[in-house]
């Protein structure tokens, strides 16, 4: 009997004295990256490309920020089983020639084994094919078109303007009782055609009215767009934009009275960091928001080690926005995928395979497990949650909860196909 | 109905005059110095975000307002003074794209000096409105549309009673002959560069705060306003106002009408277009120069 007390006296100890050991180590604000070694890889660099675009009107690098932050830490914790990553980072500036251009150069020039991190409105587009026919895998980051859900060789951790604004819509539908929406967006066919047209057919699904207000990119007039939604007689604006022009919109609404008027609902971009300042009081308790990934406050471990990596590894003027999460998401399942290979003989086709085997991971960003498989479209983040702009800050009002667009048929057929429904 | 058109013609007027303005100093500068500076949207994009900038700093807001002109003077006279004297003998069209070569120059230091965070430049008159045709009208909308009408009539009158206006003229008339009369070009030329920055750090002040902080959109503001400057021929500081205010009408209008409201940037392009053909009225394309 005295010796089962000192037994059990004993592990109990030593299970203390682990977790003591652990929360020590969680607490000294170290990240926790790939083999998590603390040696410095030194072998021979492979390869991994990625491509943002940065300039007016916008700037996703946070997605490739995100990723270059997190490879800096795997290479100084052992690297892929010795071998560091070289993160080669090109901005296609907003320019689809160039866009083209830098792609060639990763994919056939450098040779590069997968690219992360992908944050354009433009490239993707413009590059699918290039990655089929190279049968080279890109785990992008920051989408916002079309092309980049529906190609064979593209996967975006991200959601893209169509199932976070059909997300605000449904929470908008079932607690503000929205019954007429407007989906301001921009008119560009891949974009906010693509998103708002899903829309339409959402609130149709629903016994219910949408209306498309596609407006130019380059049109200052925001007053003339907030007063159509005024003349369709809606009762909601959902604000399909990026949040430059989003704020904008709303200054003008303010002018108006708008919050009074209508219910106000957004996709991610205008979750981001700065936008507390930016609003002021007046749409406190008034602004909702559908996010794709976590809280930016969130205690859950990818999170906290999101801001870690950043704070260890990000450079000064890196964006910590949605992006950036997305992209430390991306790279961290793909250094995952690649640890499972023999670093010595990794080359393209064995990590573009090993990519596509990525099934059912999971990270607390993510709402739903994260997959890629062999398809013709990839969508495997269409969960997500809602916060309330409240106080310059922003409040969770629903946990992660799912869409039901007839768009995500072909994709909720796929993760049957994979078991994960 | 007639409450909705009501609406969109008091949004259209408020972001017509703020083209109409612009067009107004791209019309000075014209009348006196013969540049038809394509850089003006990026002057008046500098200014704004000189004002953010300094108001970001904390400063008493008049400092923040004034330096906005301050820097659209600046950044005017700089390029009149240093890069406009070369050009001063080369045909329009070059001394045009030589403007161009300055905005894209003006772009890249804005982009390197502001990253593409979120900001808002506020003044107070946006939170004084009037409830007019059953929209609310920031006291800043009115602000812009009287400043177009008080710059037109101001210029008007210094350029026709003033002697410097009179040297501006005849500047603009014959650069050669003007020196040979003892006009001091340099002075005249400094001060049209001087009053155009001064109206693009205006403008600029007042698009920030109307329509959006973001130097991209404010320098492409040059479109509408160039299109305005072709309505008054380069020349009508009236026609000019009234170019301006009819684009931002129209532009507004063309929202109620749904299959064209995605194209409503058209606008300034056909307006333009429009008024070339009406002042080509009459005359015959032939292969033979009037040289």
């Amino acid at each position: 009997m005295k010796l089962q007390i000192t037994l059990v006296t004993g592990m109990a100890a030593l299970c203390l004295s682990v977790l003591s050991s652990t929360a020590a180590q969680a607490d000294d604000g170290a990240p926790i990256c790939g083999l998590n070694t603390g040696q410095a890889a030194s072998g021979t660099p492979i390869k991994v490309g990625g491509i943002n675009g940065n300039a007016p009107p916008g700037d996703f690098s946070g997605g490739t920020d995100g990723a270059a932050a997190y490879f800096d830490c795997v290479n100084a914790n052992g690297g892929i089983h010795g071998r560091p990553i070289e993160y080669i980072v090109e901005n296609d500036q907003w320019n689809p020639e160039l866009a083209g251009q830098v792609a060639t150069k990763l994919v056939k020039d450098e040779n590069v084994v997968a690219l992360v991190g992908n944050g354009s409105v433009v490239e993707m587009a413009v590059n699918a094919s290039l990655y089929a026919s190279e049968d080279v895998m890109v785990m992008a980051s920051g989408c916002a078109i079309s092309e980049c859900y529906e190609s064979s060789h593209i996967v975006s951790t991200n959601q893209g303007p169509l199932p976070s604004g059909i997300g605000a819509l449904k929470f908008a539908i079932e607690e503000l009782g929205t019954t007429h929406a407007a989906c301001i967006g921009f008119n560009i066919p891949n974009n906010g055609g693509w998103a708002c047209d899903w829309m339409n057919e959402y609130m149709a699904s629903k016994g219910l009215q949408g209306t498309s207000i596609l407006m130019d990119p380059t049109a200052v007039d925001l007053n003339s767009v907030y007063l159509q939604a005024l003349a369709e007689r809606v009762d909601t604006i959902l604000l399909m934009l990026p949040a430059g022009p989003a704020i904008g919109l709303l200054k003008v609404a303010e002018e108006q009275g708008g919050r009074e008027l209508f219910k106000w609902v957004s996709p991610t971009p205008l979750y981001e960091p700065g936008v507390g300042e930016v609003l002021g009081d007046y749409w406190s308790d008034n602004l909702y928001i559908n996010i794709e990934l976590n809280e930016f406050s969130s205690d859950g471990a990818d999170n906290q080690n999101w801001i870690k990596v950043m704070d260890r590894f990000g450079k000064d003027g890196d964006r910590r926005d949605t992006f950036s999460q997305s992209g430390y998401v991306s790279a961290k399942f793909f250094v995952d995928a690649l640890l499972k290979l023999d670093a010595e003989n990794i080359d393209r086709p064995q990590v573009t395979q090993a990519i596509q085997n990525i099934v059912g991971v999971e990270s607390d960003l993510l709402c739903d497990p994260y997959y890629v498989g062999e398809a013709d479209r990839h969508m495997p983040n269409h969960a997500g949650r809602m916060v309330v702009f409240k106080n310059g800050d922003f409040e969770l009002v629903r946990d992660c909860y799912d869409i039901d667009t007839n768009y995500l048929e072909p994709i909720l057929a796929q993760e049957t196909a994979l078991g994960l429904n | 109905m007639l409450k909705v058109y009501g609406l969109f013609l008091v949004s259209g007027l408020a972001v017509g005059s703020l083209y109409a303005l612009a067009g107004i100093g791209l019309v000075i500068l014209r009348r006196s110095t013969g540049f038809l500076n394509f850089a003006y949207g990026a002057l008046a994009a500098a200014a704004a975000m000189v004002a953010w900038q300094v108001a970001d700093w904390g400063a008493w807001p008049p400092i923040s307002w004034l330096s906005a002109l301050a820097t659209g003077i600046v950044l005017s006279v700089a390029y009149g003074r240093i890069l406009a004297p070369a050009l001063a003998w080369r045909e329009p069209a070059v001394k045009a794209v030589a403007t161009l070569g300055y905005m894209l120059v003006l772009l890249g230091l804005m982009g390197l000096l502001w990253d593409d965070a979120l900001r808002k430049l506020s003044l107070p008159p946006d939170k004084i409105a009037v409830t007019l045709l059953g929209v609310r009208v920031t006291v800043t909308r009115m602000i812009a549309l009287g400043v177009a009408i008080a710059a037109v009539i101001a210029m008007i009158l210094y350029l026709d009673r003033s002697r410097m206006g009179l040297n501006m003229r005849a500047l603009a008339d014959d650069r050669d002959h003007a020196a040979l009369l003892g006009i001091p070009i340099v002075r005249v030329e400094t001060l049209a560069w001087g009053i155009s920055g001064a109206l693009a750090g205006g403008t600029g002040l007042l698009f920030g705060s109307l329509v959006r902080l973001e130097p991209t959109v404010i320098t492409f503001m040059v479109i509408p306003a160039t299109a305005a400057a072709i309505v008054g021929r380069l020349t009508s500081l009236p026609m000019t106002l009234l170019g301006g205010l009819l684009i931002g009408v129209i532009e507004a209008m063309l929202t109620l009408y749904k299959p064209l409201a995605p194209l409503r940037a058209m606008t300034p392009f056909v307006i333009a277009g429009l008024m070339i053909l009406w002042m080509q009225r009459g005359t015959s394309l032939t292969f033979a120069s009037k040289d």
